[in-house]
């Protein structure tokens, strides 16, 4: 995998503060490629990109760049760039100053500095802002510029750090097109931190959550939303409805549960189920109970009880949207089972 | 909208006259004095105008006198204002970082000299300064306004790096600059503005200080606040007047400048 990764991470510990943090992290990424790392807000997403950009020391293991250690050296030696969630432009410089600053500090030539800062400017659709003062740019400008200016010395690696949060949903779609013509400019290996699963999916050629200080699972988007490794990724992955109960290789039984189900494990276990698996439907074989309705733009969220386990659901075609008893369908396909550790 | 009511906006305008009035009336006074002749009580204008107070301070001995006095102070201010501002970047961006019992060292060691009255101050450095050789002097006068000046700017720059976003710095240093790259492209820039404010700053403590420099001076030092005591003590309302108007002038000036500098600089972190 060394030979061919621009970014190797190998067994890497970041501490916060004077806790332990995370423990023997080990990822790499190819040339082109982007990796998503999802995880829970304080996991350590941050930690782990400030790290590798040299910001805050390693505690352990070793940040391989381009097939040399780099853990020791300062951040401006290692050909990482690291994108904060706000972008952060310089506000004494324009717009071309702030994107040809890499360049500038790099000692490049002013004739290379001028056409490659043309180039970007073209890229990322801002010949018009050339000259602007960052203070009168929007919100999404902003975004693209600072983009433009990490992409400008090509460095081999680049680290975004949740670029599109708190942004409004235009803003983002905008944001989301100016980093996919940043990536498409060269090949860089990329880590794209995020909480949001939808975003990291749209992005990411894999994606590694990181829960408990590990990376838990680091997988292709499809193979990680429909077969997570763990219980804990399947929680996080969206399988947020949980029965615990018994397997025994061929049936999974919890109180009025019974459901026929192949395991290479017996004993105890637990079944998991995003609420689009389970829906109301009056030919259904489970009977229950809707509590409460929730609207979403996905279509309605409901809390029920089936079979005397409280569980999200969602609504049939039909609409079934009241509270009161209901019939449900579980589809098996959705269920997800493992020995309770 | 809630419309604001009528008695609301009449207050409003009636305290911002009363403030410009607070602010420019003791200069209209001043004004008046030192271009007036024969004003006396209860007549509410002088009786005629003329520039002859002005024209005895620019002529002769005493012009000579007020214009050394104005160079000294210039220079003692300029002086102060760079040396403080220079020397309180660093101070008070070290202050800024400190925590706990640290911090409360630091602050109450920069917030000294700026409570402790500035007789006070010079009572205290009076024996040292004249030990060391350094009372009646230029030097010892401008060590001295250095010291409250220093006071005043770490607490500002302290304020300063309190805010101070430091990710400006790591945006810079990924994208490639190193540490002593920074300083020029970046920490400068972004540092001209409070550095122009802390010169004004200590420029203005010194140009209006007059019991350090009366006290380590000792009547060698002359400075344009003390040829201005001097007026007043001898009774020449009308020369103290218009020195009193010169000596406002850079403190005008400096809030035109500072003023100036933050429309220029005013832009925020994108």
């Amino acid at each position: 995998m060394s030979g061919t990764s621009r970014l190797e991470l190998r067994l890497v510990a970041v501490r916060f503060g004077r806790e332990a943090g995370l423990s023997a992290i080990s990822l790499a990424v190819a040339p082109g490629e982007t990796v998503a790392i999802v995880g829970t807000s304080g996991a350590g997403k941050s930690s782990l990109l400030r790290a590798i950009a040299g910001l805050d020391p390693v505690a352990g293991g070793s940040v391989v760049i381009e097939g040399v250690d780099r853990s020791s050296a300062p951040p401006e030696a290692r050909g990482a760039v690291y994108l904060h969630q706000t972008p952060l432009l310089f506000p004494h410089l324009s717009v071309a100053e702030n994107i040809a600053f890499p360049l500038r500090v790099r000692r490049v030539d002013a004739m290379a500095i001028a056409k490659r800062v043309d180039e970007v400017l073209e890229k990322l659709r801002l010949g018009s802002l050339r000259d602007r003062d960052p203070a009168t740019l929007s919100g999404g400008q902003r975004h693209r510029v600072a983009l433009a200016r990490a992409i400008a010395g090509r460095p081999p690696v680049l680290l975004l750090d949740e670029p599109l949060t708190g942004l409004d949903p235009a803003t983002r779609a905008e944001t989301l097109e100016a980093i996919r013509s940043a990536l498409a400019d060269y090949d860089p290996a990329t880590l794209y931190v995020t909480h949001d699963l939808a975003e990291a999916g749209s992005i990411a050629d894999r994606i590694g959550v990181l829960l408990a200080a590990e990376i838990q699972q680091i997988d292709t988007p499809v193979n990680l939303f429909e077969q997570p490794a763990s219980a804990a990724v399947a929680e996080f992955v969206g399988f947020s409805n949980r029965i615990t109960g018994e397997s025994d290789g061929s049936t999974f039984r919890a109180g009025l549960w019974e459901i026929p189900l192949q395991t290479d494990f017996t004993g105890r276990a637990v079944l998991l189920f995003r609420p689009q698996s389970l829906y109301v439907e009056d030919a259904g074989e489970l009977t229950g109970e809707v509590l409460s309705v929730a609207h979403s733009p996905q279509g309605p969220r409901l809390r029920v009880k089936v079979q005397g386990v409280e569980l999200d659901a969602t609504a049939s075609r039909s609409g079934m949207t009241e509270r009161g008893d209901a019939r449900f369908r579980l589809d098996n396909p959705g269920l997800r089972i493992f020995a309770e550790l | 909208m809630i419309p604001r009511p009528e008695t609301g906006s009449a207050a409003r305008a009636l305290l911002l006259l009363l403030l410009f009035l607070l602010a420019a009336g003791p200069l209209l006074l001043l004004l008046l004095l030192s271009f007036g002749e024969g004003w006396f009580w209860p007549a509410l204008l002088p009786a005629e105008f003329s520039g002859s107070a002005w024209g005895s301070l620019a002529s002769g001995a005493s012009g000579t006198r007020l214009l050394r006095a104005a160079l000294n102070s210039l220079l003692l201010g300029l002086s102060t204002g760079l040396l403080a501002s220079l020397l309180a970047l660093p101070l008070g961006r070290q202050l800024a970082r400190l925590t706990g019992w640290r911090r409360m060292v630091g602050s109450a060691a920069a917030f000294l000299p700026v409570a402790a009255p500035p007789v006070t101050l010079g009572v205290g450095l009076n024996y040292t300064f004249l030990v060391s050789g350094l009372g009646g002097s230029f030097i010892g006068v401008l060590l001295a306004h250095l010291i409250p000046a220093l006071g005043y700017t770490c607490l500002f720059f302290m304020g300063y790096f309190e805010v101070y976003d430091d990710r400006l710095d790591e945006a810079a240093l990924t994208l490639g600059a190193s540490r002593a790259q920074l300083f020029r492209p970046v920490t400068l820039p972004l540092l001209r503005r409070p550095l122009l404010e802390a010169a004004l700053l200590g420029f203005l403590i010194s140009w209006a200080q007059v019991p350090l420099t009366l006290l380590i001076g000792q009547g060698l030092v002359s400075t344009l606040p003390l040829e201005l005591l001097s007026y007043v003590n001898a009774g020449q309302d009308r020369f103290a007047a218009a020195g009193a108007i010169i000596l406002t002038l850079p403190a005008l000036l400096t809030l035109a400048v500072a003023g100036l500098a933050i429309k220029r600089t005013g832009a925020v972190v994108a």
